[in-house]
Formats: C-alpha cells, structure tokens, sequence
C-alpha cells in the first residue's frame, strides 16, 4: 500500500512539476526501415528475424534530460529509489537529488549513466517511448559511418577499446554518425535494451544443459556467425553480465518507438 | 570501493555436489590411483580448519609457502582492471588485467583448501569480465559464475582438489582478445604436506601480444586483430613488458641457492619452448603437475599451460631466460634474466683466457 | 481503510490535472482493482514490488503481490516448448510432491515467456494435461510484465522467429513477503536446498 501511494503521490508530482516544460528541445527520432536482423548468435532457428520499422532517439538520453524526468519523477530520485530498481551507483555522479552539479557542467549534454534498466524503462513510458530491443539495437547500430574516412564501424570500436576511458564523459554527438542519422552507436557508451537478458548462455560456459550447448560452447566461438567481429562479441559478453538493477559507469540508454 | 554489490552465486552447493558425485565415482571405479592419478578423495571429508586471506604477489614475485597442514577457506579476491602500461620504454598499451599486472596477481593455496573467490570489477573498465581457474573443477572454472560487468562483483567456492600450477585467464567473449591483452595468471595448489623447500622462488609468465605498431613503435598501440588471428604476434614477453626480468631488474639469486620457477604461458596463440642458458633444470615439474623429470634443456609450456623449474647454481653470472624459438627472444623480447652473485667455480666452469 | 480513501483523493486530485498533456507515466497504475490483494507493507526488494497485473489460467486478473502470505515457487515456461519446460514443470512438481505440504499452504506459479500463444485457455490445458492442482497459477502477461519480471528473477529468455524461446531453466522460491530465498538453475537439478527453505517457511 506504501508504495501504492508513493506511486500516487509521484504521479502527482509529476503532474505539477511537468508544467514548465519546454526547457529542453524534443530529442529528434530517426526512422529506420524495416529489415532483417542477423543474429549475432547462430541459433538453432535457420529462420532470418525480422524487424519492423521503428523509430530511435538519434543520440543517448543525456544527463539535462535525464534530470526533467527525475524531478518529475521523485521515486526515481538518488535518495528515493527502491534498490530492487536501481543499485547504489544510482546517478552517483550528480551532486544531489535533483542537480547534476555546476562543477559537473561539462557533461550536461553527456549520455547519462549510472541508471538501471528498470530506470531507463521508467524513463521511456515517461516520454511515451520504449527501450529498443537487442535486435533493434544491433540491426540499428550495424550502419556504416557517414563519414568514408572512418573504414569500419569494428575498426572504430577497436579503437575505443585501446584507449582508456576518459575523466570526463564527452557530449552526445562527439563520435560519429550513422548512415541513419544516428550519432554515438559505437564509441561512447554502452546502451541498456528491452531485452538485454536475452538468452545466449553465460560469457564462458561449457553449457550445462543442451540448449546452452547449442547456444554456446568451446569459449563461445563455435556458434558465431562473424568470428572477426569481436566487438560484437564484447557487446554481448557485457550484457550477459548485466542485471537489471546494475548503474553502471558506462553504460545509458536511448529510447526506441514504434512507427 | 563499498559500491560494488556482491552478487552471491549460487554454485557453492552445486559444486560441492559435482565433488560430491565425482568422489562416489572414484571410490567405485578404482581404488588403486592416488598418489599420482587421481585426487585423494579423503580430501573433501576434511573439516576445514579455519579461514585465511591468501597472499597475492604481483610478478615476478610468489607469494610465502603456506604452513598449515590441515584444509582451510582461503579468501581471495582479484580485481579487473584495465590499464595502459609501458608495454615498452617508449610504447604503451591498454592492458586488461587482473589486479593491475601482467601477469595478474599469484595465488597461493594447498591442495584441499576451499577457495572463496571474489571477482571485482573497476567501475572504470570498459567491459565485462570473468575468470576461469584452471585449478577449478566446476562449470566454466567458475567463469560460468563470475560473468562481472563494470562496477560489480560476482563471487563462487571451488574445492582445490588436484596439486599443481595452473593458469587463470579471463574467460569473457571473445575469450581471445581478454587474453591478448593480458588477462591471466597463475595459480599454485601445493600438494598436501607442501612443496619441498627451495631458496628462491620466482614468477614468470610468457605471453604474446598484438598491436597496430611494429616491435618497441612509440606512444599508445592499438590492438591488431588480423595479427592475433594469424598467430603473429609483434611481441613475445615474460611478464608483460620488453625488459620486465632483466638488467637492474634481473631476478637476483646466489651462487649455492636452489631456484624455482612458477613458469607459465597465457598465450592466447603461441607455445613456449623455455630454456635457460647457462644452466640445467635440475627438475621440471612437466606442465605444472607431479610428474617430474630431471636434467632438462628446454621444456614445453604450452598455451594455458605451466610447469615449475629448479636449478641449483653453481657459478655466478647472468642466465639468460628464453623462448628458445629463436627470434622470439632476438626481436620480440621474450628474454628474462636470473642473475648469480657468488664465488667463480673453476672446476665447474672455467673460462681459459690465453 | 484510512489509505484507500488517500488513494480516492489523490485519483480525484489526478484526475482534476488530466486536462495537462504531459501525463505521469505512473498514472495507468493508479489500478489497484484488487481488493483481495493483501494489505500491508511489502519489503522494498519484494519481487511483489512488480505492478504489471497478470491472467491466470482461469482468466482472472492478478497481480504478484497476492500471492503474499505464502511461499512462492515460480518457474518460466511456455507450452509450446517440448524439451525443457516439461521437465522444469515437472522439477515443480517434484518439489511439491517431496515437501508434501498440505494443499493451499504453498503457492507454485508458472509464467509463460510466450505472450501471444500462452492464453489463459492454453495455460489452463497445459495444467489440466499435466495434473498440476490448485496450488498451482499459470501466468500469461503483457510482453513487459513477463520481461520485467525474468530481470527481476535472473531468467534469460529470447524469441526466436518461429516464436519458440531460448530461455535459462531456473526455479525460484520466494518467502510470504516475495523476498528471493532461494534459486536453483538447471533440469533435474538437486533442489534440497529450495525445499529446506520452503520447509523452513512453513513450520
């Protein structure tokens, strides 16, 4: 019943707080057009997926965004939030509740991290959006750079991986853009899904029960499509390892809707 | 670091179980193998005596012999961290690690212990990590339990059943690239009653590395998969960099002392052939188990292998420590040196000066 | 009583505002429709915390939190899976069967990962064939009730595009307040430990 009325009590909040708004533009949404999504794990499907068209925010939800929904959403506040939802790295890099700091003015406009998957989901409903699946995602993210100089979305990767994380979060929009129109796929950040916890077996499993074996085995190589795209591995390895309650340093979101 | 949030893993009971069911297996099957093959199953009847917190070293040093005689709960904890470091004087490289070396962190236990195992991860890292012990019997060697994003901790219990020196690596996808750069270590399981008693032990770990640059190319190096993937790799090193063991780094020892080294290899691709010049293995403990040899040139340390080495010096000077395929050593730095003090011995060596 | 007519004045504060554009997404949750639900505080890392309702498998509307009071054993199936699931269902059962508690002391809850096939009607076959009793509440749920809730129990589990899933075997027992106790992964795996906690909970 508690947390009934701290629902309650937070929508209506929510209500009175959303009046000022405008403050931050709309985030622009990029279409991208139906297709098929090619598993990065070979399953024992032969069936190609497909994914419908839909639409995605064009850069990760930044941290000045991230504070309109938490002002408007108390529960969702550092001190408020339910540790089922979100662990105690909850945006552990603001100042306070409800500001993200004045010395911290540089990475207003960055991705916002430290936020759970239950967080980014409640961010989404929040703007009516949704969290884009992993196949939405990767079938997103897998477009070339618009930039020709740039050879290979994998070589971009592997450069981010050779380097250091910086001290400072840099700005959405300070990698490269996609032929879609999307910025930062690769580069940044990693990205929470709708279904990050998708099956694919443990990072390193010798498998246990037959499905995993089929899924993955023989240090998880056997049933990779592209052996060379060990980016793509990375990417599946690090979301293997997530739960959803994680906030984690590196790792935000961007919203998905459908068409 | 109280942010991390310990994940409980639930393999402790499994584990035991697999233990369990594998000692009803071994007392039914054959009762004859024990000192040599098989484990002593009387092992994991024990009672454990206690808790400790095993002593972790960084290379090239090993941690103290342990001295207790009964079965006790080591504590161990490693953490992942990825790091640039001098790959050489003048080339760095972004290193994963465990513990912040390469190789990571020696593990000391003895042969019964219940291990305790505590994965961290630095909330700076860029990845998932995890851990495969090959000292491990259970799904994975515990990587299946300790799948570690940024920030977190994951934590199992394995039963240390079998003495030897074994590898550690990370075992994320793409497993490869974890151990290319640098990702892996060396664990010891004394056998019950210990190892015999030497006067120096060392920790050396070969591995091979893959970058953008040519060999000791300046500034920061990029990781160069097309080179891991043909197995050629730019540098060939004992213990993570060019010159890490040799010059006023040298591992010192005396005329008269016996040495041992905790050898492995991490690969991820290349197989050692290890030889000191200059001197004999008095004993080789083939591949890091109970089997030895004696009066050994060269001994095979494959990928993911180890083996322990002793030689007693004799006269003094600079043995040089090599992969003994050849231009390793002469172009990418696989060379490690132990240097001798002590009286010349002209009746064991003698150099004629005309 | 005294906060159900907080919640009255706070829908009618609610719905005053309703004419603003930007609504809280928090309001479709002012739908507490389950005067059953048992009243009282349930700790902050319950997995009742979960709000989505749920369909039984005699299309009555649900939501976890009624399931308080007792000790929960939940698995994650669908019924169209012709390998694990029956023999996670029938780890259940075995559970029930080896704790031998007496009927309506333990709640055992299977979820279906499978949104669009899983009706209630298909859930209330698949329990008729496989004989589970009255102990037992088969779940179908929207596409996000059933994901949020396989994150919240560690459960991975993808669509394939036959409409088949992949999915981890676990089993799950909750304590009378939803508090994970206790979670075995595997088939036929040794569940001693779950049943001493049920055992525990129930004396």
């Amino acid at each position: 019943m508690k947390y009934l009325l701290t629902i309650l009590a937070t929508a209506f909040l929510g209500v009175i707080y959303a009046q000022p708004k405008g403050v931050l533009s709309e985030k622009k949404m990029v279409p991208i057009p139906a297709g098929i999504y090619d598993p990065f794990f070979i399953k024992t499907s032969p069936v190609p997926i497909k994914v419908a068209a839909f639409k995605l925010d064009e850069s990760a939800v930044t941290n000045l965004e991230y504070l309109e929904f938490v002002k408007a959403n108390p529960q969702w506040r550092r001190s408020k939030v339910n540790r089922l939802f979100a662990d105690s790295n909850y945006l552990r890099h603001w100042e306070s509740d409800v500001s993200i700091g004045i010395n911290n003015k540089d990475i207003y406009n960055s991705p916002v991290v430290h936020v759970s998957w239950f967080a980014a989901q409640a961010y989404a409903k929040w703007k009516n959006k949704r969290l884009p699946t992993v196949q939405e995602w990767e079938r997103a993210g897998i477009a070339p750079p618009k930039d020709s100089k740039i050879k290979s979305v994998v070589d971009y990767i592997a450069k981010w991986y050779s380097i250091p994380s910086p001290k400072v979060l840099p700005n959405i929009k300070s990698t490269y853009e996609n032929t879609y129109g999307l910025h930062d796929m690769h580069g940044l950040i990693w990205e929470w899904t709708f279904n990050f916890n998708s099956f694919i077996g443990t990072g390193d499993s010798r498998g246990n029960t037959e499905d995993e074996i089929k899924a993955f085995c023989a240090g998880g190589s056997i049933n990779v499509k592209d052996k060379s795209d060990y980016a793509g591995y990375l990417r599946f390895s690090y979301r293997v390892s997530l739960k959803g309650n994680f906030c984690i340093a590196n790792l935000g979101f961007r919203c998905a809707k459908d068409n | 670091m109280q942010h991390f949030k310990t994940r409980i893993v639930q393999s402790a009971l499994f584990l035991s179980l697999i233990v369990w069911s594998f000692s009803c297996k071994t007392k039914t099957g054959s009762s004859g193998i024990n000192d040599k093959g098989a484990f002593d199953i009387s092992l994991i009847d024990t009672v454990l005596t206690g808790i400790v917190t095993a002593e972790l070293t960084d290379p090239p040093m090993v941690p103290k012999p342990l001295e207790y005689s009964s079965p006790k709960t080591v504590m161990v904890e490693l953490e992942a961290v990825e790091k640039v470091m001098r790959i050489a004087d003048s080339t760095d490289y972004l290193f994963w690690t465990f513990g912040g070396t390469v190789p990571g962190k020696f593990i000391r236990v003895r042969q019964g212990d219940l291990v305790d195992f505590t994965l961290k991860n630095m909330p700076d890292s860029k990845v998932s990590h995890s851990i495969d012990l090959h000292a491990v019997t259970g799904p994975g060697g515990g990587a299946e339990a300790t799948a570690t994003a940024p920030g977190q901790s994951t934590r199992f219990q394995f039963r240390a059943l079998h003495p030897g020196l074994f590898v550690y690596h990370c075992a994320t996808g793409p497993v490869g690239l974890h151990i290319a750069n640098g990702m892996y270590g060396l664990i010891l399981v004394e056998p019950q009653g210990g190892m015999s008693k030497v006067d120096k032990e060392y920790y050396v770990m070969q591995g091979d590395f893959y970058t953008d640059g040519k060999f000791e190319g300046k500034g920061l190096q990029n990781f160069n998969e097309q080179a891991a993937i043909d197995e050629n790799p730019n540098y060939v090193l004992f213990n993570g960099k060019v010159r890490s063991i040799t010059g006023k780094n040298a591992l010192p020892a005396n005329v008269g002392e016996t040495v041992r080294l905790y050898v492995g290899n991490g690969g991820p691709n290349l197989v050692s052939s290890f030889h000191t010049i200059g001197e004999i293995f008095d004993k080789v403990y083939v591949e890091g188990g109970s089997a030895v040899n004696n009066h050994i040139q060269t001994t095979l340390i494959p990928a993911g292998g180890a083996a322990m080495v002793e030689m007693k010096l004799e006269v003094p000077g600079v043995l040089n420590l090599v992969d003994h395929s050849y231009y390793r050593a002469n172009s990418k730095g696989a060379v490690g040196q132990i240097k001798v003090s002590g009286k010349e011995n002209p009746s064991i060596y003698n150099k004629i000066r005309k | 009583m005294k906060s159900f007519l907080y919640t009255l004045f706070i829908c009618s504060i609610l719905i005053s505002c309703g004419s603003n554009e930007k609504k809280s997404a928090f309001e479709g949750e002012v739908m507490n429709e389950h005067p059953t639900a048992p009243v009282g505080t349930i700790p902050d890392q319950s997995i009742y915390m979960l709000t989505d309702s749920f369909q039984t498998q005699n299309n009555e509307k649900i939501i976890l939190k009624q399931f308080a009071g007792k000790p929960t054993v939940i698995g994650m199936i669908f019924t169209h899976c012709d390998y694990a699931c029956p023999r996670l269902t029938a780890d259940i059962k075995n559970i029930n069967k080896v704790l031998n508690a007496e009927e309506g002391k333990v709640n055992y809850v299977l979820i279906s990962f499978d949104t669009e096939r899983d009706t209630p009607d298909v859930l209330k076959k698949y329990a008729d064939n496989l004989r589970l009793g009255n102990d037992y509440t088969l779940l179908h749920g929207s596409e996000e009730a059933v994901r949020t809730l396989s994150i919240l129990l560690n459960v991975q589990f993808q669509k394939d595009a036959e409409g088949n899933f992949s999915h981890s075997n676990i089993i799950s027992v909750l304590d009378k307040e939803g508090l994970l106790v206790s979670q075995k992964e595997g088939l036929e795996a040794n569940h001693d430990l779950s049943i001493a906690s049920l055992k525990g909970m129930l004396k």
